[in-house]
């Protein structure tokens, strides 16, 4: 959808000879921005804007300006429209649009680029933490083996840390062993 | 104590029996932001919208965006009114825009509700020499998005 936005921000204009100084300065600036387009509509904020959006069919300018051909064929559009060839509707709908429905509503297949991008910064991550457990790191202290961890458990137990939902209400002190 | 009870049982029954009656003062009143416009108001009110004589290519694109701002469908009688009002426009693109905007606005009922919108506005098409999106080759994507360095 960015990448559509034709960014055309300026004041509306619906031409009136007699403008004061500052709005005839910023109606010369939205022709610098759109050039000869036409506006047709009005666009967000009332500025002569181009989006193609499905909640906003009618974008405010046309897409291109008018060349010879296009005016040749505006011309042309003024008669029974039955006499219009498949070619010249298409560049008259090409002319005032810049995509079609289908084709802004088109996915774009960005997701999997995504999906690919995280998984590489996630494995990425993985082989750093790796990288600093085998170079970097001390050793895990010598507490964290099997013999002292039981050791502090039954500290623990001993002190009666936690008796009511924890860990020594699930230990039965006159059998000395975990309740069954 | 008691006293105080009755009156609240009082009030009480008093608003459950006076709630059959309408008001229609305190209802219009307390309601004033609610649309009480029907759905066949609307549409004519669209409908006619589309089929002033003096409209420009301006007013149509305004209608047509603020009716796709409801959460309907807009019936296949406005859209003749939009259509026809595209002819006196000389607005081809405009039309095809409009038919191409109504097939997203079906939503996920685009196999129920498109083919009957097109059923019904079918003469006017023929009779205005409207292509359909269908017959542009517009309902599937033509064309990849030219860069904004090339324009």
């Amino acid at each position: 959808m960015a990448g559509t936005f034709l960014a055309l921000t300026a004041r509306a204009v619906r031409t009136n000879p007699k403008l004061p100084m500052q709005t005839a300065g910023m109606a010369s600036y939205v022709r610098n921005l759109i050039g000869k387009r036409e506006i047709v509509g009005y666009g967000f904020n009332g500025e002569p804007n181009y989006v193609d959006r499905t909640d906003f069919p009618l974008p405010a300018i046309r897409w291109r300006e008018p060349t010879p051909d296009i005016s040749a064929l505006r011309e042309k559009e003024k008669g029974d429209w039955n006499n219009l060839s498949l070619e010249e509707k298409k560049a008259l709908y090409r002319a005032s649009f810049c995509q079609t429905f289908a084709e802004f509503k088109a996915p774009t297949g960005e997701w999997k680029s995504v999906i690919g991008l995280s998984l590489v910064f996630m494995s990425g991550a993985f082989w750093l933490f790796y990288f600093m457990k085998a170079f970097v790191y001390s050793p895990l202290p010598i507490t964290f083996d099997k013999e002292h961890r039981e050791a502090q458990l039954r500290r623990m137990i001993d002190l009666q840390v936690n008796p009511v939902q924890g860990i020594s209400s699930k230990w039965d002190y006159e059998k000395d062993d975990w309740k069954k | 104590m008691i006293r105080t009870t009755a009156l609240r049982a009082q009030s009480i029954f008093r608003t459950a029996l006076s709630a059959s009656r309408t008001n229609a003062a305190s209802s219009t009143r307390l309601m004033s932001s609610h649309s009480t416009e029907t759905d066949d108001q609307f549409d004519a009110r669209y409908e006619n919208f589309f089929n002033r004589k003096d409209i420009d290519g301006w007013e149509i694109r305004r209608g047509v965006n603020e009716l796709w701002g409801h959460d309907l469908v807009p019936e296949p009688k406005i859209l003749i009114a939009a259509l026809r009002a595209c002819r006196r426009v000389n607005d081809f693109a405009l039309a095809v825009r409009i038919l191409e905007a109504i097939k997203d606005k079906c939503g996920s009922k685009v196999n129920e509700i498109y083919p009957y919108i097109m059923q019904e506005i079918t003469p006017t098409l023929k009779e205005l020499g409207v292509s359909t999106p269908e017959e542009l080759g517009f309902d599937k994507p033509e064309l990849a998005l030219e860069s904004v360095y090339n324009l």
